[in-house]
Parts: C-alpha cells; sequence; structure tokens
C-alpha cells in the first residue's frame, strides 16, 4: 500500500468519524445542541427568508417590467421618480399635448410607432354596478405597440375610432369582470356603460397583464384620445410613448430630444422642458431599493451569524473540555495533533452546517408564509439554499477553529491525567 | 538474543513546580528484551508513571537516553512520537479509557484507523483482535453495555490490534474487583506465553510477584530488579540487572 494511498484512507476513515462523533452528540444532548445552534439557525434563517422574497420580488419585477415596453421613450413633462425641488420645476413645465405629438408622428422618423397616453381617473358605471377611480386612458390603435398588451375579446380602438372621436371603450379584464360579473365576453360586447357621465361603448376586453409595483394594471379602460380630450375635458398634461427599432433607441432619444426642443422653443442655452422616461429609469431604481434590502440582509446575516459562531466556539470549548481524556486517549493510540484539530473542526463545521440546514429550512418556510399572507412573491434558489449551508458550515470552522486549536495543544500526558 | 527491545540510559525527567525542580525520575537505567513481561513497582510518587509515560512515548526526558525497537526518542517531532506510539505501543489503562458512544469493535478499530488502514482490513483484524481476547459475541456492545472486565478485555483488544512491539498496562485491575481483575491477569500471561512483551505497572506487590519479572522504583530511583517474586515480597535494593 503506497504512502498517499494510506494517507488519503486516513483521513476518509477519520473523517468520516468526526462526522459520526459530531451527530452523535448533537443527538445525544439535543437541548444543549437545540441552543447552540439556535444562533445559526436564526441567522441562517432571517437571511434565506429576505433573500427568497428578494427573488421573488425580481421575478414578478420582471414580469412586470414586460408591461412597459423596452425599447420606447415615455416622453412627458414629468421625470419618473423625482421629488423635492425637481417636482417643483417640473410641475410648473408647459404641459405635454397634441402639439408635440403631430410633431412626433410627422418628424421622428426613427420611431416605429407613436401612442399618445392622456389619463384621467373616472367613475365608471354600468347599471347599478360603479366602480371608482378607474384609469381612463386616452390613446391610439398604436398603444398596443408602444406599450405591449393585447385585446381578450373583441376589438382595439381603430384609427377612425380617434378621428371621429368616436365614444368607443376597451375595458381592462378587472373592469370588464367587476362591471359584467358572470356574462360571456361576446355578451359584454356593444353594451354601454357611462364614463363620468358620458356613455361609452365596449368594443373589447383587454387581456389580464397583472399588478405592476402595486399597481392593478387591469383596473382601467382605454378610449380614443380625441374623445377622452373633448368629453372628458382632461386638461393634464399627456405621455407620448415613442417605440424605437430594437438597439436605436440612443439615437431616436436625440432625434426626439431636437424635435420637442423646436417644438416647445426651448432656447439653446436652457435644459430640456421635458423628460424622457425609459423602462431603465425603473429598473435602475428598483435596483438600489433591492440592492440595500440585500445589504441589510447581508449586515443582519453577518451579525447573526457571528453570534451563532460565538455559540458554537462556547459549546466546542465545553467539548474540549469535557472530553480531555478521550483527547488523550486518541493521542496515545496515535493520533497526531492535527488529527484533533481535524476531528474538532469537522464536529464544529458540522453542528453548525446541521444548524444552517435547519435554518434554511425554517428560513423558506418563512418566505412561503410572508407569500401568502402578503403581496410579496418568494422564490427559491438552489443557490439560497447552497449558501446558506456553506456560509453556516464556514462559520463552524471559523469559530471552531480556536477550540480545535486548544485541543490540539493539550499535552497528551496532562489529558489521560485530567479528571 | 537480539537487541533488546527497550533501552534505557540515565532517564531522568524533572519537572518545575512551583520555581522548584521536582526530581520524578533521577536517573534510571535498564533494557527490556522482546518477550518479556516485566512489572514496574513502586509507591505512588516513586515515578513509576512519569517512566511509565516516558517508556510510552507520551512524554520525554529531560536528560538520558531511552530507544524503543532501536528508535532513539530524542529529539523527534511530536507527529514521529505519535506515529511511534501508534506502531509500537499498545495501551492498557486503569479507567479502560474506551470511548463511549463507540461500539466495542469501533474502539478496537482505532490505532488502525490512525495508521491508515482499510476500512475492510480495520474491521478484520479488529474482530480477530476482539476474538482472541474472547469477545467475539460482544463486538456491537457499546461499552456502557459491558461488564468492567469486559470493557478491560475490550481495552486490551484495542492495544493488541496494531501488533505493537509492547505491551504498556497502568495499573490495568485498579478498577476491577478481584475475580474479574484475576482474569486479566490471566490474560496477560496468555498474551506473554503467544511472546507478547508486557510492562505491567502496578503498586500492588501480589500482582508483581506474579511477574518473571520486576523493576521497584522509589523516588525515581530503580532499587530492585529481579525476579518478579522476589522483588515484590522484599522491596529490598538488589543489584541492577547490567
Amino acid at each position: 500500500m503506497s504512502a498517499l494511498r494510506r494517507r488519503i484512507v486516513r483521513a476518509w476513515a477519520e473523517g468520516l468519524e468526526s462526522v459520526r462523533i459530531a451527530l452523535l452528540s448533537l443527538a445525544g444532548a439535543r437541548l444543549r445542541s437545540f441552543l447552540t445552534t439556535l444562533g445559526i439557525v436564526i441567522g441562517v434563517m432571517t437571511v434565506i427568508a429576505i433573500v427568497a422574497i428578494i427573488q421573488g420580488l425580481n421575478a414578478s419585477f420582471e414580469g412586470q417590467m414586460s408591461n412597459l415596453g423596452a425599447h420606447t421613450i415615455y416622453v412627458s413633462k414629468w421625470k419618473w421618480f423625482t421629488g423635492g425641488d425637481d417636482w417643483w420645476e417640473q410641475r410648473n413645465r408647459r404641459n405635454m399635448g397634441t402639439v408635440e405629438l403631430r410633431a412626433l408622428e410627422e418628424e421622428a422618423l426613427l420611431a416605429t410607432a407613436i401612442a399618445p397616453m392622456a389619463s384621467q381617473r373616472a367613475l365608471v358605471t354600468f347599471r347599478d354596478r360603479e366602480i371608482e377611480r378607474v384609469v381612463v386612458t386616452g390613446t391610439n390603435p398604436r398603444y398596443l405597440e408602444t406599450n405591449g398588451g393585447s385585446v381578450a375579446a373583441g376589438r382595439f380602438l381603430s384609427d377612425t375610432d380617434v378621428e371621429l372621436s368616436r365614444n368607443s371603450a376597451v375595458l381592462g379584464a378587472d373592469v370588464a369582470q367587476r362591471l359584467f360579473e358572470g356574462m360571456r365576453p361576446e355578451e359584454i360586447l356593444g353594451r354601454k356603460v357611462v364614463v363620468n357621465g358620458i356613455p361609452f361603448s365596449v368594443i373589447g376586453i383587454m387581456a389580464r397583464r397583472g399588478r405592476m409595483l402595486g399597481l392593478d394594471m387591469d383596473l382601467n379602460a382605454l378610449v380614443p384620445v380625441t374623445t377622452l380630450l373633448r368629453d372628458l375635458g382632461s386638461r393634464r398634461s399627456m405621455t407620448i410613448a415613442v417605440a424605437s427599432e430594437p438597439g436605436k433607441l440612443e439615437a431616436l432619444e436625440d432625434e426626439v430630444t431636437g424635435i420637442l426642443r423646436r417644438v416647445r422653443r426651448v432656447p439653446p442655452e436652457k435644459r430640456d422642458d421635458f423628460s424622457l422616461n425609459r423602462q431603465d429609469t425603473v429598473l435602475k431604481l428598483y435596483r438600489q431599493l433591492t440592492g440595500a434590502l440585500y445589504g441589510v440582509a447581508v449586515g443582519v446575516g453577518l451579525i447573526t451569524l457571528v453570534v451563532g459562531g460565538i455559540g458554537i466556539m462556547n459549546i466546542m470549548l465545553v467539548s474540549v473540555t469535557e472530553r480531555t481524556r478521550e483527547i488523550g486517549v486518541r493521542r496515545a493510540l496515535g493520533a497526531r495533533r492535527r488529527t484533533i484539530l481535524f476531528q474538532f473542526l469537522v464536529e464544529s463545521s458540522v453542528v453548525a452546517a446541521t444548524g444552517g440546514a435547519v435554518g434554511t429550512a425554517l428560513g423558506l418556510a418563512v418566505a412561503q408564509l410572508v407569500a401568502l399572507l402578503t403581496p410579496l412573491a418568494a422564490a427559491v434558489t438552489p443557490s439560497a439554499v447552497v449558501l446558506g449551508l456553506v456560509f453556516s458550515a464556514l462559520v463552524g470552522l471559523v469559530f471552531g477553529s480556536w477550540p480545535a486549536w486548544r485541543a490540539a495543544q493539550l499535552d497528551p500526558v496532562e489529558a489521560l491525567r485530567y479528571e | 538474543m537480539a537487541e533488546p527491545l527497550i533501552v534505557a540510559r540515565d532517564l531522568a525527567r524533572h519537572y518545575v513546580l512551583g520555581g522548584e525542580t521536582v526530581r520524578a525520575l533521577d536517573g534510571v537505567t535498564f533494557s527490556i528484551d522482546r518477550g518479556e513481561w516485566v512489572a514496574i513497582i513502586g509507591q505512588s510518587g516513586s515515578g513509576k508513571s512519569t517512566l511509565m509515560n516516558l517508556v510510552g512515548c507520551l512524554d520525554t526526558p529531560t536528560s538520558g537516553t531511552y530507544s524503543l525497537a532501536g528508535s532513539d526518542v530524542r529529539g523527534l517531532p511530536d507527529d514521529a512520537l505519535a506515529d511511534l506510539r501508534n506502531r509500537e505501543i499498545g495501551f492498557v489503562f486503569q479507567t479502560f479509557q474506551l470511548l463511549p458512544r463507540a461500539s466495542a469493535l469501533a474502539n478496537v478499530e482505532l490505532p488502525l484507523v490512525y495508521r491508515g488502514v482499510s476500512r475492510r482490513e480495520r474491521r478484520l483484524r479488529a474482530e480477530e483482535a476482539l476474538a482472541s481476547v474472547g469477545l467475539a459475541n460482544r463486538m456491537h456492545h457499546r461499552p456502557n453495555e459491558l461488564s468492567g472486565g469486559q470493557r478491560q478485555r475490550v481495552a486490551v483488544a484495542r492495544a493488541l490490534v496494531g501488533d505493537p512491539s509492547l505491551l504498556l498496562a497502568d495499573e490495568p485491575t485498579g478498577n476491577l474487583d478481584s475475580t474479574t481483575g484475576e482474569e486479566i491477569i490471566r490474560l496477560f500471561g496468555e498474551l506473554h506465553d503467544r511472546g507478547h512483551t508486557i510492562l505491567l505497572v502496578t503498586h500492588e506487590p501480589r500482582l508483581a510477584a506474579r511477574c518473571p519479572r520486576a523493576i521497584r522504583l522509589s523516588d525515581g530511583r530503580i532499587v530492585g530488579d529481579g525476579p518478579g517474586s522476589e522483588v515484590a515480597s522484599t522491596g529490598a535494593a538488589r543489584a541492577v540487572r547490567a
């Protein structure tokens, strides 16, 4: 048998032995093991739960983001997610209206589709049923291209609807469902609903889009932009959605900026008095938010793991003292110092990893619970589980090293004599 | 006969306790041949435990030389001492010192684990060793399921399993009643007959008297060395065997 083979056999046997001893001592002193690993359990549980929730958020957020066109610029006087001084500056900007829409439609050559979005909250009724605060958006047929979405029943708005300012409406899935409860889609089409006192006939129903950033995307109605401006008297600034070909977004932005500055007569030395918003804007903000949340999770996790690690260190010191004579015997039988070191390191890692496994399971349970009880989603990726286990084992290794080192430094004679 | 198994020359071990030097072992010279059964006898504090630690390579001498199976232990690094213990010495302790959570078989296998013997061979040799001490039917019992005598037999099997040059027993009957103790001594007798070299550390003259040879220690020096019956009964100083 070669020396190398011997060493491998020996290391393997010692490793197995150590794992066995660790599991036995865990099982042997249940209460103590429970208390020892509690810190690790709580730490790993917290981190896993937070990570699972963040990952769940990511998954649902990505789904929601697909509701915003990835290649669409949303031209508005408002810059998304601003506050403070900027808000005042933007509030005083001139409204975005049909002039800008016309100019863009005529001159923006890089645009593949342009749709206005003038929105108004309104009361929508059908017979004795009513829904408050429905987002009624005036737009044109290109809306489907710029914003995505599809029609589930009937048809979408046509150019004729817009030209003739018809009182036609395409209802969001929730609006249709709540106003016409129990009716089949084909029964709904052609019915008259009343929007802020003005009758509209239902020409289509949108497919369900879900929620985005807490907003119900299905509690809306789409009407011709001309009708909205005429009948519902919206004086509010509109948003113009401009879609580009993939990869030409930057060029389109330049083009749109040029057109708008001219139309809105912005002097060359002044800054733009409008904003070009993109999906990225939302993404960036979202990343900042979740980044901060990750930071908190990591911070909390590190602190609790340190606390848990100290628990492990404590119990390992006790274990070394309790088993001083065993260490002496092992040394007498031929265990080297590093054999003893290795044994206690394996033991502390196994103890910690067991705590980590329990913590991971609990963390996933907590995440599921949160997902059930709140609108937050939870998603579990294998990487989170592996991370939890590896991290806790590492904590065991780090915090077990001092007790293990002490065990290895014991003098065999002293250890054998220890009472 | 060939070279002795153990050669100790002017072996001394001093401790410093509270600023005072304690001469636990103060220059002893002796040798033990292969196949001998020797008792080390003395009162507590006579230095017999210190001598046992030195012979067992658990400790290193302050001065003097000690060689076991041809290798001088002086200056050996800790790992080499551990390997030497594993290879050459089988320990039997007064309080058995079995691992409580492991079966008899696993206890006996332990020295072979530290030697890197494959799993199958470990199992085979441990079973053999247990059978040789009459415990073939108790292999899977844990120490707390065994009687004192059986535990000590497991310990003897553990000492034997690595086929060491020297069996080093420290008061092996100290925790046993006289009947069981007698069984263990008889077991040592059988092992001696089979050719094992045995060093028995004890304070009981009755035990030492059963050994073919005994060395009496007092105050860290050898005060008697000769046939067990004589050294044990008289306790008188005799000429140190050359």
